[in-house]
């Protein structure tokens, strides 16, 4: 039987950065195909290439057996192929049946709307999945899962033959869980095949019936899920020749900057945080998207600010109701959306790096245009900045000189606790260095750093103490040269004996 | 239940409204004042439900008084020339269709922001009627007169007429496909595109619907007094966009029902023989309008905030 | 963003020759002080606004809030006995309030300024028209006072000198400190400037608070100009005031723009309407070209914007600095 899908040799690269690199991929009639892969191995570009979001610079896309050129968002949905984001595109002020209605009805304007006809459907497709939703509901008024779920619904109803999953358990209860894999076991029977994305290995081993490892953009095996073992699995995800080098440590830790002690934050999920984080150490903060990191690093920062326990400052405890406090007591955060908190494109260079500290800089609130172009360009020389100048717009950068922008925007408060958000995302391997490089100087100089990655090489080569954290709070610690698979599984919350 | 709150809330607050008056000022109850108060809140019950389903679409309106002037004189001269009334409606939709597509152009096709639009357009069409009437009355034909019934019949007319496109418009707001397209663009635009509703085709819709609403409710009014006032529709967009923004329609767009509509044009209309029954002056009305649409946008605000957290 | 001037200037230098041309006596020395009078409270409301474009908020009742600081100036001095600088400071202070209870309900409770400014837009108004029950004017101030607004001082009409330093403060305030930064960050990204730690309510605070201080000194100048001070004062002047904002190449959506092309703007329009009336037009046509030449300017800055989406798509690639989602 020709399988649903088929990608050969499937290349696609954005500029420099070669996502993926001759992937082959392969999906059954009646499968649960899992894709494993760390953040950046590949995953996503793959999954949009698949519904048509990016033409893919190289290879073939057979659907069906047959082979499709041009495949476009629309012409991927009526070739039965769904996608369920982590990111519904619902209407939240519509009911969950007008909802699923406006997605599969006709788009005529002068039809009659049956609204107990589209209830009815509603709560069939609903039923199928075995979701306790009222379709009257408002969307607004549904949790992030149970959005999903009507998600899940729009796919059934649109009758795909393909539908892709990606994290679809990241945020659901044990209850949802199970209600969510019932689901795909139905749609096996009927002949769909799953493309399941998730780093939850036992979940994986429970649904699928194949796995596939994607690693820097590349296959590096496909096996039957009966064939195979998790150990297996994570050494396929994360072996790999170190191609990036990390500046070797070479200071010893100091004085304690900041210690956490049951700290929590109800609203973002974070609990029973202990932390310590010492002068000239960089603390590498790993785990999965979903773990809290960011969470914490905004409680710090006092974006969302915590409820419970308490922030200790040398020594001192402080309360860090909001980002001005946070940077008078020496906190500095780079954040991981670079588009939306980073730097601003519109903006000089100049003004970007400047913005955090204007009282400092700026005494009375005058502009100096000569003290800030003193310091932009002493920062533009020692981050190696490459830009047409000071007064270039932050637009005109790539995203790795971004990135050092924003990192002098942070710097330039002169912290004494440096939060990194996913530092190198998007960055190419040269401009990586460089910045490895300035943040293992950054802790020679006497800084605490906090850096989160979602790259585990990276934060094996760059932290003095790993610290793992899973379902808003940490469950793991480790001192340099831990092994990359120990961290992971701790990330996966596998229990460390296990079955070689 | 809880999802009709805010409808019911004003209903609520209108019922209070009229026992109050019914027991301190029962003269409010006479039919003819009262018959002849709803016929004038008419025009502004349509125009209302128009700046409705604009707003429902994430967008606003405020040329609309404006318009309704420069539909009211087109009328009013047409008549004057001896048209036949059927052909008069026909125009004067026609004028503010066409007025409304200008606007909607201006919105959907150039993404421009439909409150600098429309006040653009306020003022060239205000401006331009005065120029061209340069203020003056226009007297109409006798026969024109509450469409030469008698007084209470026009009124009774009129008042019918503007129930029956209520509920048209009502029924079409929970029934009509196109409309529900209208709720969804204005909820999630993006989502709508992916959808494939095409919402610059449904912004300009609309607009064009809102214009050729204005130009009815503008005959309306016209019928209603011997001769045609030029400044007619003065400060008509803010009591529609009150009467909206307290019947529970929102701003951002998704959401709000016309029956809420309903009792806010109710509610405003008597605001103001309210306060002359309880000989409060009526110069207060204005400031009482923008309170009102103060109180709803904050109750609105201070709810989304509890839900939120 | 100085090419939007330099053709804005260019308009002008137009007009001006256009007008010297057809009316005859456009070019004096006279008609220029008279075109500075007209202009100087429609001036202060652009310059005031600019700051609030600029963080991409809009405020509609700047016009009404001059006329009811117009009446309670009236009304201060007349029926509450004040001497007219007792009244003036009060009415400022009362324009600093107005614009305080904007900034309340925008930059506290997150309304949308739109909405919060169409209600006190009506608030106002409905005020000053109370308080006048609709008919009440105040007259008959002392000759002294009206030479604030009639009379010369320095060489230049006596108004011109306050718009002069408002002017000069508002382009310092957003050109030449750190205020105009932080609007131009709100305007650009709302949140974004939130996590660099600039205090976003308080700067918000200070836009609206400053448009009201302003819209009352603005009454009072009109009030000194007509002699008189009436519930109407004002009706219309936000629209002048955003359209000359809009023309000087302040973009709507927030972040760009400048107090000199407001200035520009203004001047554009004044010169406009004062050359119509000299060419003998009608004085409703300049009404219309302003709302056209609104329309223009808008649709002027959408354009590129539009092109650039019309052309044909190419795969675009993904920008390396988006955002997070894992692969």
């Amino acid at each position: 039987m020709a399988p649903l899908l088929q990608l050969t040799n499937v290349t696609k690269s954005f500029g420099a950065v070669r996502a993926l690199r001759g992937v082959s991929f392969a999906l059954q009639p009646g499968e649960v195909h899992a894709l494993l892969g760390e953040n950046g191995a590949g995953k996503s570009t793959l999954i949009k290439v698949i519904t048509g979001a990016h033409a893919p610079d190289d290879g073939t896309i057979e659907i069906g057996g047959q082979t499709i050129t041009h495949l476009s968002p629309n012409k991927a949905r009526t070739l039965g192929i769904a996608c369920i984001y982590q990111q519904p595109a619902l209407f939240p002020d519509l009911s969950v049946a007008e909802n699923i209605a406006l997605r599969l009805e006709r788009t005529s304007l002068l039809h009659r709307v049956r609204r107990s006809q589209r209830d009815t459907h509603a709560r069939e497709l609903l039923h199928r999945i075995g979701a306790e939703i009222d379709p009257a509901a408002e969307v607004r008024s549904l949790s992030m899962p149970e959005q999903q779920l009507v998600e899940i619904a729009c796919a059934l109803g649109a009758g795909a033959k393909i539908v892709i999953m990606d994290e679809p358990t990241a945020s659901l209860t044990q209850k949802e869980q199970h209600l969510l894999f019932a689901v795909v076991r139905d749609l096996r029977t009927h002949g769909v095949g799953v493309i399941y994305i998730s780093h939850r290995l036992e979940e994986i081993f429970a649904l699928a019936d194949r796995v596939t490892v994607l690693r820097d953009g590349e296959t590096v095996g496909t096996n039957r899920v009966d064939e195979i073992n998790e150990t297996a699995l994570i050494r396929m995800m994360v072996g790999r020749e170190v191609t990036a080098i990390y500046p070797p440590a070479r200071n010893t830790p100091g004085e304690t900057r900041l210690a956490l002690r049951g700290l929590g934050c109800a609203a973002s999920g974070v609990r029973g945080i202990d932390l310590e984080l010492r002068a000239g150490e960089i603390v590498g903060l790993a785990g999965l998207v979903g773990a809290g990191r960011t969470e914490l690093a905004q409680t710090l920062f006092g974006l969302t600010p915590a409820d419970a326990g308490e922030i200790q400052l040398g020594g001192q405890t402080v309360r860090i109701d909001n980002p001005r406090t946070a940077v008078a007591h020496g906190i500095a955060y780079v954040p991981e959306d670079r588009r939306r908190h980073g730097v601003i494109l519109e903006m000089p260079i100049a003004a970007n790096i400047t913005m955090a500290i204007h009282s400092q800089i700026f005494p009375g609130g005058w502009l100096r245009s000569a003290a800030e172009r003193k310091l932009t360009l002493d920062f533009m020389r020692d981050l190696e900045v490459k830009a047409a100048g000071p007064q270039a717009p932050g637009g005109s950068l790539s995203g790795g000189n971004q990135q050092k922008v924003a990192l002098a925007r942070w710097l330039a408060t002169q912290p004494r606790l440096l939060i990194l958000d996913e530092p190198t995302q998007g960055v190419d391997v040269g401009a990586k260095s460089e910045i490895y490089k300035i943040i293992r100087q950054l802790a020679a100089e006497g800084l605490a750093v906090l850096m989160i990655s979602s790259d585990l090489p990276e934060v094996l080569g760059m932290s003095d103490r790993v610290v793992v954290m899973r379902g808003g709070t940490i469950v793991a610690e480790y001192p340099r040269g831990a092994e990359a698979h120990e961290v992971m599984a701790a990330a996966l919350g596998q229990k460390q004996r296990e079955a070689a | 239940m809880q999802k009709y709150s805010r409808e019911l809330t004003v209903a609520g607050v209108l019922a209070a409204l009229l026992l109050v008056l019914a027991v301190t000022a029962p003269a409010f109850y006479e039919p003819q004042p009262l018959l002849s108060r709803l016929a004038r809140e008419a025009p502004t019950l349509v125009v209302a439900c128009g700046i409705a389903l604009v707003m429902v679409t994430r967008q606003i309106d405020i040329s609309i008084g404006a318009l309704f002037a420069v539909c009211g004189v087109s009328a009013g001269l047409l008549a004057s020339a001896g048209w036949p009334l059927a052909a008069v409606l026909a125009a004067t939709v026609f004028v503010g269709a066409l007025v409304g597509a200008i606007n909607g152009v201006l919105v959907a096709g150039l993404r421009l922001p439909s409150i600098v639009v429309t006040l653009a357009t306020m003022v060239i069409l205000r401006e331009g009627l005065r120029w061209w009437q340069q203020g003056a009355f226009i007297n109409l034909p006798d026969a024109w007169q509450w469409f030469g019934l008698s007084q209470k019949g026009g009124q009774i007319t009129l008042i019918g007429c503007a129930l029956v496109i209520l509920a048209v418009l009502a029924w079409a707001s929970r029934h009509l496909a196109g409309v529900r397209f209208l709720y969804a663009v204005g909820s999630n635009a993006e989502a709508a595109r992916l959808a494939g509703l095409r919402p610059q085709w449904m912004t300009l819709a609309v607009f064009v619907f809102m214009g050729a609403l204005t130009g009815g409710a503008a005959l309306m009014n016209v019928v209603q007094s011997p001769q045609v006032d030029p400044k007619s529709g003065t400060g008509l967009e803010l009591n529609a966009i009150a009467a909206a923004v307290v019947g529970g329609v929102a701003v951002s767009g998704g959401r709000g029902n016309l029956w809420g509509v309903f009792a806010g044009v109710l509610l405003l209309a008597c605001i103001n023989p309210a306060l002359t029954y309880l000989h409060v002056e009526a110069y207060w009305e204005k400031a009482i309008q923008g309170a009102v649409i103060l109180l709803a946008v904050i109750f609105d605000g201070l709810r989304n905030r509890r839900n939120l957290s | 963003m100085l090419r939007h001037e330099t053709i804005l200037l260019l308009v002008l230098v137009a007009e001006w020759f256009y007008f010297n041309a057809v009316g005859r006596r456009f070019g004096t020395l006279d008609n220029t002080f008279d075109i500075m009078r007209h202009s100087a409270e429609i001036g202060l409301l652009a310059l005031v606004m600019t700051p609030i474009i600029l963080t991409g908020g809009i405020d509609l009742s700047v016009g009404s809030l001059l006329g009811l600081c117009a009446i309670l100036f009236g009304k201060l001095w007349r029926d509450a006995g004040m001497s007219l600088p007792m009244a003036a400071a009060c009415t400022l202070l009362i324009g600093a309030g107005a614009g305080g209870l904007n900034a309340t309900l925008i930059a506290g409770l997150r309304l949308p300024a739109l909405i919060v400014t169409l209600g006190t837009y009506s608030l106002f108004r409905g005020f000053a028209e109370a308080i006048t029950h609709g008919v009440d004017t105040f007259t008959n101030f002392p000759d002294s006072f009206l030479a604030l607004g009639q009379q010369h001082f320095a060489g230049l009409p006596t108004q011109v000198w306050f718009f002069l330093v408002v002017a000069i403060g508002v382009w310092l305030l957003v050109h030449r400190m750190t205020f105009g930064r932080s609007f131009r960050a709100i305007g650009f990204a709302p949140e974004g400037a939130r996590f660099a730690g600039l205090p976003v309510e308080r700067r918000l605070v200070l836009a609206y608070v400053l448009a009201g201080f302003v819209a009352a000194l603005a009454a009072i100048i009109y009030t000194a100009r007509l002699g008189q001070a009436k519930a109407d004062a004002g009706t219309g002047y936000e629209l002048f005031a955003i359209t000359a904002v809009v023309l000087g190449g302040t973009s709507i959506f927030g972040g760009v723009g400048s107090v000199h092309g407001t200035l520009l703007g203004v001047a554009a329009i004044a010169v406009l309407n004062n050359g119509l009336v000299h060419a003998r037009q009608p004085r409703e046509v300049a009404g219309m070209l302003t709302g056209v030449l609104l329309l223009v300017a808008l649709g002027a800055s959408a354009l590129p914007k539009l092109l650039a989406k019309l052309r044909p798509p190419r795969h675009a690639p993904a920008p390396l600095s988006s955002p997070t989602h894992p692969s």
